[in-house]
C-alpha cells in the first residue's frame, strides 16, 4: 500500500537536497573525476592520452611513491604510539591533586591552535641554527648538524614537530575519559589495597578504553595526512626523504605535470584510508566486546 | 526567526559581493589589458619600472607586469584552471619544451623584433622543441651565463689566476684550504642548486644533444654521465661542511660576505649577491671540465624569453608589448638592473663580473644547460643531492642506473614519439 | 566531583611543579619566535645572546614592514570571511540535516542510506579530491573565497552531522509534537524548539570549525592559488621567500600570524577545551 507522502517527509527531503546536490558537486563528483583521470596521462593542461592502468601498475613500481608511503606510515606509526603514551601521562597528571589545573590544562593545548606552518617554520630554525649551536657550545656530537640536514633522521624533526601539536588534543580526549570513571570506583580498589600502578592497569584503563579507540583512530588519520609541516619544515628533503603521500601528491600532481599519474595515486591512498579506518574499528570493537 | 532571516541575508550579501569581486574583469573605456606574468621574482623592480614607461607611452594598451613567488607553481595551477595571461616571461627550459608541447604557445614568425635576435639564441629554442614544430613560439630576451663565481678581491691578495683545466681548479681549491679559507660553498638544501655544478660540467664533458641520442637509444647515460658525476663529487671535498643544511639565500649571504671564496652558480645569482654586499667585486670563470682547454665551453641558456600564449585575444597589442621590452632602451634597463647576456644583436655592454668569460661570449662558445631537457617530475636535482649524500662504494653506479632507468619511464610517451618518426 | 574530604586538601605538589617546568615545552618556541621578531638582522650574531637573548629594543618596525610585504589587513580579512561564513553557514546546514537524519534514521532505511553515504564523506581524504576540484572551481568561477568557504562545507559536513544527529538522541520527539499539534509547520518548529535546544552542540561545531578552518593551508592553496587572494597561512607560505634570510622579518610576521587565534584562545579558553573535549567524544 502506497503512503502519500507527509508534509513532514516533503520538508525534510527539502532539506536534504539542496545539502547533498552540494555534497555530490564538491566530494563525490570530484573523487569520480579524479578516477577517470587516473587512466590518462593528463598533465593538468593540455592534450592527454588514455593509458589504461598503466598508472597503477607504476604507483607500484614507483620508488619515490612507494618512499612517500612508507615515510607516512612510519611517521603514523610512530606519532600514534608516541602522542598516545604522552598525552596518557599528560592527562593523569592533569587529572591528578595539582594546583591551577585549568591554567596548566590551559597552557598544553596552546601548541594544538596554532598553525602548523607556522609552528614548522619556527621549529625549522630552531632545528637549523639554535640546536646545532647548542650542540658546538656543549660539545655535543650528533647535535651538530642540523637534523632536517640528514636523510636518515629528518622525520625525527618532522615527528617531534607533530607530536608537538597532537598530544594537546588527545590529551584533553583522555582527561574527558578520566572524569568519566566515577569516584566509588577508586574507593573500592583503595579499599582492596591495591598499588598505583594495578589500579591503574585493572580499573582506569579498560574503562578509559573507549577514548583510547577514539584517540587511536583520531591520530592515525591525522598523522596519516600530514602536509603543513613537510611544507614548511623540509620541502619533502633532503633527497626526497619526508615526501608524506599528500604532499607528493600536490607536488607532481600540480606542480609536476603528473596530474593523471598523482589521481591514481590519491585513489589508492583513498582506498588505504578505508582499510585502515575498518581494520581500527574492527579492532577496537572487539576490545570493547571484550569488556 | 525574524533574525534568522536577517542572518541569511547578510550572508547571502556577502556571499554575493564576494562573487561579483571576483567576477569583475571586463575592461573598461576600450583600453586593451596585456597581462604577462613573469618567473623572475628578483627581477620584479625593473620590471616594475619597464610597466610604467610603457603604460605612460601607451594610451590604448595597459600593461601589467606581476613576478609572483613561486611562479611556475602558479602558472600551471593557472593553466589547469584555464586562466590563461596574455604572455609568459619564463626561461627557455624544459617547461617551456612542455607547455609548447601541449599547444599553449602561439606562432610569433611574424614578430618585428625576431629579426634582430641572434640565431644561436633562436637556435637554442629550436632545441627546446620536444618534437621538431613548424614556426617560432619565444622571443628570447636575456641569457645568463653558467659557470663559477669568485670573489676577485681575495684573488687579487693572494695572487691567484682563473683557472683553465680540471687539474689546475682542483689545485686552486687545494691552496685556498691550504690559506684557511673556504674554496667553495654550496646551498644543497635548495635541491635545484646541485644542477648548477652539474650542467656546468657537462656542458665540457658530454655531447649537447645527448637526451635526442638516449632517446633514439644511440647511447646511455651511464656511460656519458660517469664523469660528470665522479668530479661532482669531488668537489664536496673542498666545500663548507654539510652543504645540505644551507639553501641558496644562506650561500648567496655566505659568498658575499666573503665566507667562500668561490661559488659554482649561474650569473642570475649575481643580484641576489649584490644585495647582500652592493660594492663586491665579483668575476666569474668558464668551468673547466677536461684537462684539455680547447674542450671548456660556456654554459648559457635563455634565462628570459617572452611567449604568447594560443588563445590571447589581442595579437596585435601583444605584439606591440614585445616589439617595445625589445629596443635598446628597455634591454639595457633590464640589463643593468638583473645583468645577463643580451640575445640581441647588436654592441651591448658586458658586465664586470662576466669579463672571465668575456671571450666566450663573444666567440659564441656557448652550449646550453643540459636539465633544460630533464622532466621536472624525475626530480634529477633531488637524485644528485640523493647521490652527493651516498656514501656508499655504489653510490655512483646506483645513481647513473637509475638515471637511465627512470629517464626511460618519464619519457615513456616521448621516446615512443621520436622513435616512431625516425622509423 | 569534589568531595569535602580530608584526601582533596593534599595537593601533588610534586607533580605540580613537573607540569610548571614542563610548560616551558610550550613557552620555549613562542619566546623564541618573539624575541627573534623584534630584534634587527645585525642583533643575530652566532652565539647565545644572538639566538635568545633578549632584543635590544622592542621597536616595532620589523611588525610594520612585515604586514606590508604581506599584505597583512587583507589577508587577515580573508581569513576572517572564510572562517565565520563557514561557521555560520556550517551551523545553520549541519544542524538542520543532522536534525532530519536524527529523526529519521532509525525509521526509514532510504534516509539511513543517505545517512551512511555523508558519513562516508569522512574517509575520502583531501588529497584525492585536490585536483580535480582545482579544475572544477575554476570552471564555476569559484576559485575564490566563496569556493573555499563551500568546500569546507561539505568537507566538515560529515562529521558535523554525525555530532547533530547523535545528539537529536537527547531531544525527545515529544518536543516538535507539541508545538506542531498547535499548527506550527515543520520548518517552524525547527527553529523556533528544536534549534535553541542544540546550543551546546553549536557552541562545539564552531569551534571545531574554527580551529579547523583557520589554520588549513591545503585548500585554499590549492582553490585560490595565483588569484592573489591570501589567507594568514597562504601569505605565510608565499612570501617566505620573498624573507630571503631576514629571519627577524619572517618571525615578525608568524607572530602577526599567530595573534588573531591566541587572542580567540585566551578569551574563550574554556569554551574551546569544554567544545573539544566533547567534540570528540560524541563523535
Amino acid at each position: 500500500m502506497k503512503k502519500k507522502m507527509s508534509n513532514r517527509t516533503k520538508t525534510y527531503l527539502c532539506i536534504l537536497i539542496p545539502a547533498l546536490i552540494l555534497f555530490v558537486m564538491f566530494n563525490t563528483y570530484p573523487m569520480i573525476n579524479g578516477l577517470i583521470y587516473s587512466f590518462t596521462n593528463y598533465k593538468g593542461y593540455g592534450k592527454f592520452d588514455w593509458v589504461g592502468l598503466r598508472n597503477y601498475v607504476d604507483l607500484f613500481q614507483d620508488e619515490r611513491v612507494l618512499k612517500s608511503y612508507l615515510f607516512t606510515f612510519k611517521y603514523a606509526l610512530c606519532g600514534t604510539i608516541l602522542v598516545n603514551v604522552l598525552s596518557l601521562l599528560m592527562a593523569l597528571a592533569l587529572n591528578a591533586k595539582i594546583r591551577f589545573k585549568s591554567a596548566l590544562r590551559g597552557i598544553y593545548f596552546v601548541p594544538n591552535i596554532l598553525g602548523g606552518l607556522v609552528i614548522g617554520y619556527i621549529f625549522s630554525f630552531f632545528f637549523t641554527y639554535i640546536l646545532p649551536y647548542i650542540g658546538i657550545a656543549w660539545n655535543i656530537e650528533w647535535l651538530q648538524n642540523s637534523i632536517l640536514a640528514s636523510p636518515a633522521y629528518a622525520w625525527i624533526g618532522v615527528l617531534i614537530v607533530g607530536v608537538w601539536q597532537a598530544v594537546a588534543m588527545t590529551t584533553i580526549i583522555y582527561i574527558s575519559g578520566l572524569q568519566t570513571v566515577p569516584e566509588d570506583v577508586y574507593e573500592a580498589s583503595r579499599v582492596d589495597g591495591a598499588s598505583k600502578w594495578t589500579e591503574f592497569w585493572k580499573v582506569t584503563f579498560p574503562l578509559i578504553i573507549p577514548f583510547i579507540s577514539i584517540n587511536f583512530v583520531l591520530t592515525t588519520k591525522n598523522f596519516l595526512m600530514v602536509f603543513d609541516q613537510i611544507m614548511s619544515l623540509t620541502n619533502g628533503g633532503p633527497a626526497q626523504s619526508t615526501e608524506s603521500i599528500s604532499f607528493l601528491i600536490y607536488r607532481n600532481g600540480l606542480d609536476g605535470g603528473q596530474f593523471g599519474f598523482q589521481s591514481a595515486n590519491a585513489f589508492v591512498f583513498f582506498l588505504v584510508i578505508v582499510i585502515i579506518s575498518v581494520v581500527q574499528q574492527l579492532i577496537t570493537g572487539k576490545k570493547e566486546e571484550q569488556l | 526567526m525574524k533574525t534568522f532571516r536577517k542572518i541569511m541575508a547578510a550572508v547571502l550579501c556577502v556571499m554575493m559581493i564576494v562573487t561579483l569581486d571576483g567576477c569583475a574583469q571586463a575592461s573598461e573605456d576600450g583600453i586593451t589589458e596585456i597581462e604577462i606574468v613573469s618567473y623572475k621574482r628578483e627581477a620584479i623592480d625593473v620590471m616594475d619600472e619597464i610597466q610604467d614607461l610603457f603604460n605612460s607611452t601607451h594610451d590604448d594598451i595597459r600593461l601589467k607586469i606581476s613576478s609572483p613567488n613561486e611562479a611556475m607553481t602558479i602558472l600551471k595551477t593557472r593553466f589547469i584552471r584555464d586562466d590563461y595571461p596574455d604572455i609568459v616571461a619564463i626561461g627557455g627550459d624544459i617547461n617551456y619544451s612542455n607547455f609548447l608541447d601541449a599547444g599553449l604557445f602561439m606562432d610569433i614568425s611574424d614578430l618585428q623584433a625576431l629579426k634582430e635576435v641572434k640565431e644561436g639564441y633562436l637556435d637554442i629554442d629550436k632545441q627546446l622543441e620536444l618534437v621538431s614544430m613548424d614556426g617560432v613560439y619565444a622571443l628570447p630576451y636575456v641569457a645568463n651565463a653558467a659557470g663559477v663565481l669568485y670573489n676577485k678581491d681575495i684573488f687579487n691578495k693572494y695572487g691567484w689566476k682563473i683557472p683553465n683545466t680540471w687539474d689546475e681548479f682542483i689545485s686552486l681549491c687545494q691552496t685556498i684550504q691550504s690559506k684557511g679559507l673556504t674554496p667553495l660553498y654550496f646551498g644543497y638544501k635548495d635541491t635545484w642548486t646541485t644542477l648548477a655544478p652539474w650542467n656546468a660540467l657537462a656542458v665540457d664533458l658530454v655531447d649537447a644533444n645527448i637526451c635526442a641520442q638516449v632517446n633514439k637509444n644511440e647511447a646511455t647515460f651511464a656511460n656519458a654521465y660517469r664523469e660528470v658525476a665522479t668530479k661532482q663529487k669531488e668537489l664536496l671535498k673542498y666545500c663548507q661542511p654539510n652543504p645540505y643544511a644551507y639553501s641558496y639565500t644562506d650561500a648567496a649571504t655566505a659568498f658575499a660576505n666573503g665566507e667562500a671564496v668561490m661559488w659554482p652558480i649561474g650569473s642570475y645569482a649575481i643580484s641576489q649577491v649584490q644585495s647582500v654586499n652592493p660594492d663586491m667585486n665579483i668575476d666569474s670563470f668558464v668551468m673547466p671540465g677536461s684537462n684539455d682547454p680547447n674542450k671548456n665551453i660556456l654554459n648559457s641558456g635563455i634565462d628570459v624569453q617572452f611567449s604568447i600564449m594560443e588563445n590571447c585575444p589581442n595579437k596585435e597589442a601583444a605584439y606591440e608589448v614585445l616589439n617595445f621590452l625589445y629596443t635598446d632602451e628597455v634591454l639595457n634597463m633590464y640589463l643593468e638592473d638583473q645583468g645577463g647576456v643580451a640575445t640581441k644583436k647588436g654592441e651591448f655592454p658586458i658586465a664586470e663580473y662576466l669579463k672571465g668569460m668575456e671571450t666566450y661570449i663573444l666567440a659564441g662558445e656557448v652550449a646550453d644547460f643540459q636539465d633544460h631537457h630533464y622532466p621536472t617530475e624525475m626530480a634529477v636535482d633531488a637524485m644528485i643531492q640523493t647521490y652527493l649524500l651516498d656514501k656508499k662504494k655504489d653510490a655512483l653506479d646506483t645513481f647513473l642506473n637509475k638515471f637511465d632507468t627512470d629517464w626511460i619511464r618519464y619519457n615513456r610517451d616521448l621516446i615512443a614519439r621520436v622513435q616512431k618518426e625516425e622509423s | 566531583m569534589s568531595k569535602p574530604d580530608k584526601e582533596n586538601k593534599h595537593t601533588n605538589w610534586v607533580l605540580t611543579i613537573v607540569l610548571i617546568l614542563g610548560t616551558i615545552t610550550v613557552f620555549f618556541p613562542l619566546y623564541m619566535a618573539l624575541v627573534i621578531a623584534f630584534k634587527s638582522p645585525s642583533e643575530m650574531t652566532n652565539d647565545v645572546q644572538g639566538a635568545l637573548g633578549f632584543p635590544k629594543h622592542l621597536g616595532f618596525e620589523n611588525f610594520a614592514k612585515a604586514m606590508e610585504v604581506t599584505d597583512f589587513w587583507n589577508t587577515l580579512g580573508n581569513s576572517l570571511l572564510i572562517t565565520i561564513s563557514t561557521i555560520v553557514l556550517g551551523i545553520l546546514v549541519y544542524s538542520l540535516v543532522g536534525y532530519v537524519l536524527g529523526r529519521t534514521t532509525a525509521k526509514s532505511k532510504h534516509f539511513k542510506l543517505i545517512y551512511l553515504y555523508i558519513i562516508s564523506g569522512m574517509f575520502v581524504p583531501f588529497a584525492i579530491l585536490m585536483m580535480p576540484l582545482v579544475k572544477e572551481t575554476a570552471q564555476m568561477h569559484l576559485g575564490n573565497q566563496l569556493g573555499v568557504i563551500l568546500l569546507y562545507l561539505v568537507f566538515y559536513m560529515p562529521m558535523n552531522v554525525m555530532l547533530y544527529a547523535g545528539y537529536m538522541k537527547n531531544i525527545p520527539e515529544v518536543m516538535e509534537e507539541a508545538s506542531m499539534v498547535d499548527g506550527a509547520s515543520t520548518w517552524k518548529t525547527y527553529w523556533k524548539v528544536i534549534f535553541p535546544m542544540m546550543k551546546p552542540m553549536h557552541a562545539t561545531v564552531a569551534i571545531m570549525t574554527a580551529l579547523g578552518t583557520w589554520n588549513d593551508v591545503m585548500t585554499p592553496l590549492v582553490i585560490m592559488s595565483g588569484t592573489g587572494i591570501n589567507t594568514l597561512p597562504i601569505a605565510q607560505l608565499n612570501f617566505q621567500t620573498a624573507f630571503g634570510t631576514n629571519y627577524n622579518l619572517a618571525f615578525a610576521s608568524y607572530i602577526l600570524s599567530l595573534i588573531p587565534m591566541l587572542i580567540f584562545y585566551i578569551i574563550c579558553q574554556k569554551q574551546i577545551l569544554n567544545g573539544v573535549a566533547n567534540g570528540a567524544v560524541k563523535g
